[in-house]
């Protein structure tokens, strides 16, 4: 059980690293560089408040999940780990 | 007003100096639109707080940057530094695929930076952020005018000293709705000739894109490529020593074109160098400006000529003071801009 979520996870993480590339227009940022627990925002990736817009309509266009309470927002989008975990649970629901 | 600074992006490269390459090369095949290289538009100084633009901003931003570096103004004049971006049809890629996204996602699921990016002001926004310019900055659009109507708005704003410098320029770029509309509106030149002499009922277009900046001022010590003015109407009796026509297929009907063929001095058309656009008057401008300044004259890229105008058939150095570029809009109203080197 444990081994079939932490594979599952694994999937999000990847395709999340896709994403953010490639619908960010991140120049220079290879996917697989990007670290499971590396920050988004700030100092780590560079990401800012326009781009956690488009993480929402990401989040909506390729998982089917709304993120409605937006306080909620600085702990799930605090880095790839806490986003792939906050789409595991949503998705499972 | 006079011409400080002038950068260019095109199917061929960006700068001046790919401009002189082309027009010395002439006609090559484009294949199959004047596309402009992704490599061409991606400068990371130029570009660097600009990476959610589109390409029509970043061939803007890069070409409004190569002129405000090749003018050689002082820092401080940004302060007074105003923008005019022109362009035919704005950011339709982008808006079109705001569109697509609204029917493929619904509304809720539209990306905010796609409809940021989608109105006509986004490219003029950027360069005005890029070159941290404070004067007023504009966006105008008029079809095949639009470039003649930023001239005569750049010289009143010199001459109510709104500004003292002003980056007035064009865009435009190819996309699939628009080559799909020219493929069933106009006629596609299925050679990839555009054919600027054949002055015909139905001429042949092969869209193009690109941007032309030209930072001017009043101020003559910044006369680097002559003068630039817009004219009401052709003054025969003033006859310039070569005409630059825009009869690119754009505008449909071109038969009004072989009427100036008994005109004195020579005629020229650069069409077949950058594609068919409504904006193409600023890059003509461009090869004018250039010849002005180097006093050389380069061919006529297409020499099909069954009107018998006086064409450039050949590169050569000669003496030049005066230039015309003129283009009948859609209306087959003339808009004429004149380029003039009086001191060189």
């Amino acid at each position: 059980m444990a081994d079939s979520k932490e594979q599952e996870l694994k999937t999000i993480r990847k395709k999340l690293k896709e994403l953010l590339v490639s619908h960010l227009s991140l120049e220079d940022v290879i996917p697989e560089k990007i670290k499971d627990d590396e920050i988004l925002f700030g100092e780590g990736l560079g990401l800012d408040s326009l781009d956690a817009v488009e993480i929402v309509v990401l989040l909506q266009r390729n998982f089917g999940i709304e993120v409605k309470d937006m306080s909620q927002g600085r702990k799930i989008f605090y880095s790839i780990d806490t986003l792939a975990n906050y789409i595991y649970e949503n998705q499972k629901k | 007003m006079y011409i400080a600074g002038i950068g260019i992006v095109f199917n061929r490269g960006r700068g001046l100096v790919n401009l002189e390459k082309a027009l010395i090369e002439g006609w090559v095949k484009p294949a199959p639109a004047y596309q402009v290289p992704a490599e061409t538009i991606t400068d990371k100084q130029v570009l660097k707080e600009a990476r959610r633009a589109d390409n029509l901003t970043k061939m803007a931003t890069i070409a409004a940057f190569d002129a405000l570096m090749d003018s050689g103004i002082p820092e401080q004049s940004k302060e007074k530094l105003g923008v005019i971006l022109t362009t035919a049809f704005g950011p339709h890629v982008t808006t079109f695929g705001f569109l697509d996204d609204i029917l493929t996602y619904g509304d809720a699921g539209v990306s905010p930076t796609l409809f940021s990016h989608s109105v006509h002001n986004a490219a003029a926004s950027y360069i005005a952020l890029n070159l941290q310019s404070r004067g007023p900055t504009l966006t105008m659009t008029q079809f095949a005018d639009s470039f003649h109507q930023a001239i005569i708005l750049a010289e009143s704003w010199l001459k109510e000293k709104r500004c003292e410098y002003i980056l007035v320029g064009s865009a435009d770029q190819i996309g699939k709705v628009m080559e799909y509309i020219c493929s069933r509106k106009l006629k596609p030149a299925l050679d990839g000739k555009i054919k600027p002499f054949n002055c015909a009922k139905e001429p042949e277009s092969i869209p193009g894109e690109g941007s032309t900046f030209f930072l001017v001022a009043d101020n003559e010590k910044y006369n680097k490529y002559g003068s630039i003015s817009a004219m009401p109407s052709n003054n025969k009796k003033n006859d310039p020593d070569l005409y630059i026509l825009d009869s690119d297929g754009m505008c449909g009907d071109e038969r009004l074109y072989s009427r100036l063929a008994k005109n004195k001095g020579l005629f020229t058309s650069y069409a077949p160098i950058f594609g068919s656009m409504l904006t193409l008057s600023s890059f003509s401008c461009a090869a004018g400006a250039l010849m002005l300044k180097n006093q050389k004259l380069y061919a006529c890229p297409i020499k099909e000529n069954p009107h018998n105008f006086n064409i450039l058939t050949k590169n050569e150095t000669l003496s030049v003071h005066k230039i015309k570029c003129l283009r009948y809009n859609c209306y087959q109203e003339e808009l004429i801009i004149q380029l003039e080197m009086k001191n060189f």
